[in-house]
């Protein structure tokens, strides 16, 4: 048993890495990559060299390729101490050549230099090095003036490859915080352990672990909400977001909280005390921040911490975009299996009957349908039976609850109906159910004991998918009805060219597949002992 | 036993009425006496011997004529009465009211002052000639490989995986890409809609294929030296003839849906077909009095799609030879 699900879990991870691999292949090769600069404001108010510039920047920041201009490569050299010559330090070089490359007239012989080797020294390594000569106009007194946006650039550029782009996707998926993740720390680098949490004052029992040098300065801490436990020691990063949800991951975006700031009453590490939304159990590094602080005398910093973990995130008082998917899928799905399965039982059990007649009809109008249609049917109808129609984060209303709920559930009970009824009916004629009649068995009993139990299993096999598949979200449902849900975040990012973000929810949807299917498998071998996964058992 | 056996004399008849000779005709004993049975007359006379399947029939000839015969011979124009003075957003009964009674102002009026049972029936030719070439594209390459799939044992383990992987790339990004790279018109969606959307048929078809292949009937076929195309052609084909209907009857009316869903998310065709309408149509939804311009393109493309599901199934019910008593 556990070798063959070990076996399908490889298989489906194989899988899911394809998938990964045909989604890169769609976004990054396929796709046009001037398109992301059609709704771009800042791009068409670039000009001349400029706007390739901001073109290549652009493309780094989305994915496309490895960019690098030559003021990058002058900084790398100044920091490796390359520069320096006899009578002019690293820096002294470095502004010189800068200054010089920027200016309109021609370069000087040192700047020529770097310039040669930048181009040979990328080149040899595979890059396509990009020179922009400056555009100049002469004005109308006779001089010479750079045109908006006309300076020289000169920068290297190399498309990502699409296995290099798949390991670097896939080893950085899990990370798990280590003490020399900050450059630089105050005090000893090292993870300390207390049973008093400093953020609750110091006084109630509260263990927690908290590291120095690490990204997060919380790993291991209680909280009053569930699940009462919480990490940050491991992460998990689908892909950074770049236009949807600007600097944040995919898994964030889908797990943080959202609606209206919840404050709380909060010790910071100074020792002040104060109400505040911040979450301080959510401190990450931020590098040079307090020091910074102090120079510029930000009080809001300097009052508040000691060390550089600075950034934090707020509470906030709704659930978040999954939590909310899954409340109203899940509501749905149970719902959906305790009307759905009686049901279908009837429809097979009074083959013919009034139930099956009025069930088949119901079932014909929801295969048939368009689902947009029969969504804003029930849409119309909640609305004249005064039901609130739009989902309000805040509202404390369960009503509108209602009818997202009864949108995603009536088609799961068609299904549920079509497939129970097929399955029963089937088996009503196999010799078992003929051998259990002679025997002298009552139809009732017939139908309960052996027809039910052999009909379920398929749909018992459906479960788990259909929990785990709220997670993702319903699309139309979601936006019909306002729901601040995870199943539009596909279509966000579609409609954004946010590649990121497309990438990391297909990853995340294939896996949810992969699980499901094999969870499916578990549970139809729990429940069907004929069932077996393992070879010496037949 | 009773004697009371009778005397052929009492009753009277010659004896050439009695028994007469007759002749051995080798033809004629060729001759089966039950009637003569023809596949596709059974079909109909099935279908047509319920009465509803006339009266759906009956519908689906109309809509067939609403969406290709009328549109070509009632020139439509949105921007007809553009420049005319409250013509826009009109309700059927205003709208009547202002251009008089006619077919074209049934429904009202729409944004631009257009005709709303125009806009809606042009749609549907639209997205319903996108489902039949959908349709036929997908069930054509579809029966073909899943008979395959079905057929071949390496075909099948390598197919397997192909679907396990095609399964988990989301459909909706699959189509937006596609979409994104060529611009969205009406063979792009075409293309987008059949580029993986044959592979769920294919599965299908393999299981039925797979289901049939060794029953004892095509073993004893096999052992007699039929070749491996002539039991697909002529035990196996006839057997999926109703299957096929039957999945066609549910995929024609998807496409439609699928149509109108992608529109709905905004990635749908540039074309105003009924998706597009709906899409354009959605905030007239709850403006009083706009409500038709939204709800005449969802009723239709509702009402189209239980059509042709309907006559798609009591089409496949007539196709199985086994209601052919």
């Amino acid at each position: 048993m556990v070798k063959y699900l070990l076996k399908r879990l490889l298989h489906g991870l194989i899988s899911v890495v394809i998938v990964v691999a045909i989604v890169m292949i769609l976004i990054y090769s396929l796709m046009d990559r001037n398109l992301i600069f059609a709704k771009d404001s800042v791009y068409s108010k670039k000009n001349n060299n400029d706007q390739t510039v901001y073109k290549y920047q652009q493309w780094e920041t989305y994915g496309y390729l490895d960019y690098v201009p030559f003021s990058d490569y002058m900084k790398s050299l100044a920091n490796a101490g390359e520069l320096a010559t006899d009578d002019m330090t690293d820096e002294e070089v470095r502004s010189s050549v800068v200054s010089n490359f920027n200016s309109t007239g021609d370069l000087n012989e040192l700047t020529q230099t770097y310039v040669d080797q930048f181009t040979s020294y990328y080149e040899s390594q595979g890059y396509k090095v990009t020179s922009l000569s400056p555009i100049v106009m002469t004005t109308l007194s006779g001089q010479t003036k750079v045109m908006d946006g006309g300076s020289r650039q000169l920068f290297a550029s190399k498309d990502k490859s699409l296995v290099s782009r798949l390991i670097t996707y896939f080893t950085s998926i899990i990370s798990v915080d280590n003490i020399n993740y900050a450059d630089e720390v105050s005090g000893e680098r090292g993870l300390t352990f207390t049973l008093y949490d400093p953020v609750y004052g110091g006084d109630k029992l509260s263990p927690a672990i908290m590291g120095n040098g690490t990204k997060y300065k919380y790993l291991v801490y209680f909280t009053s909400d569930f699940p009462y436990i919480h990490q940050n020691l491991v992460k998990i990063q689908l892909g950074v977001s770049y236009s949807v949800n600007q600097g944040i991951d995919v898994w964030d975006t889908m797990t943080q909280s959202q609606g209206s700031y919840v404050s709380s009453t909060v010790t910071w590490p100074t020792g002040k005390t104060e109400s505040t939304s911040y979450d301080l159990h959510s401190a990450t590094y931020s590098s040079g921040s307090l020091a910074s602080a102090v120079e510029t005398e930000n009080t809001l910093i300097t009052e508040r911490y000691t060390d550089d973990y600075t950034n934090l995130s707020s509470i906030k008082g709704s659930m978040s975009k999954m939590g909310y998917s899954f409340v109203i899928g899940f509501i749905s799905v149970v719902l959906a299996y305790l009307f759905g399965v009686p049901l279908g039982i009837i429809m097979a059990r009074y083959k013919d009957g009034i139930v099956d007649k009025i069930g088949s009809l119901y079932i014909i109008f929801i295969i048939a349908v368009p689902s947009l249609a029969y969504i804003f049917l029930f849409k119309g109808i909640g609305r004249s039976m005064g039901l609130p129609t739009t989902f309000v984060m805040d509202s404390t209303s369960k009503l509108m609850y209602v009818l997202p709920v009864v949108s995603l559930a009536l088609p799961s009970i068609a299904s549920l109906m079509k497939w129970l009824r097929r399955y029963m009916i089937d088996q009503m004629n196999s010799d078992y159910v003929k051998f259990a009649r002679s025997g002298g068995l009552t139809e009732g009993e017939i139908f309960s004991k052996h027809i039910f139990k052999n009909a379920a299993i398929p749909i018992i096999h459906g479960i788990p998918g259909s929990v785990l598949g709220c997670l993702v979200g319903a699309i139309i449902t979601e936006r019909v009805y306002v729901v601040p849900g995870a199943g539009n975040l596909l279509t966000t990012a579609i409609n954004a060219y946010d590649n990121g973000v497309i990438v990391g929810v297909t990853l995340f949807y294939a896996m949810l597949s992969v699980i499901s299917l094999i969870l499916g498998d578990i549970l139809m071998a729990m429940v069907d002992p004929r069932i077996s996964f393992t070879d010496s058992g037949r | 036993m009773n004697n009371e056996m009778i005397n052929l004399d009492d009753l009277g008849l010659s004896e050439e009425e009695l028994f007469s000779k007759f002749d051995h005709d080798s033809l004629e004993a060729e001759k089966i006496t039950a009637p003569r049975y023809s596949y596709w007359q059974s079909v109909f006379r099935v279908f047509f011997r319920r009465k509803t399947n006339i009266v759906i029939l009956v519908l689906f000839v109309l809509i067939m004529l609403f969406t290709y015969v009328y549109p070509s011979v009632v020139p439509y124009d949105a921007y007809e009465n553009l420049m005319t003075e409250g013509a826009k957003h009109l309700n059927p009964l205003k709208a009547i009211n202002k251009f008089g009674f006619s077919l074209k102002y049934i429904l009202g009026t729409g944004s631009t002052g257009n005709s709303t049972f125009q806009a809606v029936w042009y749609g549907a030719r639209i997205s319903v000639s996108l489902a039949f070439i959908c349709a036929a594209i997908n069930m054509t390459i579809g029966v073909i490989l899943g008979a395959v799939w079905g057929f071949s044992k390496k075909f099948d383990a390598f197919m397997t995986e192909v679907y396990n992987v095609i399964g988990n790339v989301p459909y909706v990004l699959l189509i937006s890409v596609l979409v994104l790279i060529f611009s969205p018109t009406f063979w792009t969606m075409v293309f987008a809609l059949t580029v993986t959307g044959w592979i769920g048929i294919a599965y299908f078809i393999r299981t039925q294929v797979i289901i049939i292949r060794d029953r004892e009937y095509n073993l004893a076929s096999k052992c007699l030296g039929t070749g491996t195309f002539k039991i697909a052609m002529k035990n196996i084909l006839p057997f999926m003839t109703s299957v096929i209907v039957t999945q066609l009857a549910t995929e024609l009316p998807s496409y439609i849906s699928y149509e109108v869903f992608l529109a709905y998310i905004g990635m749908g065709l540039s074309d105003m077909s009924l998706g597009r309408l709906i899409y354009s149509a959605e905030s007239a939804m709850v403006t009083a009095g706009w409500e038709f311009e939204f709800w005449s393109p969802v009723a239709l493309s509702a009402f189209i799609t239980i059509v042709l599901y309907v006559v798609g199934q009591n089409l496949g019910d007539a196709s199985d030879p086994r209601t052919h008593m």
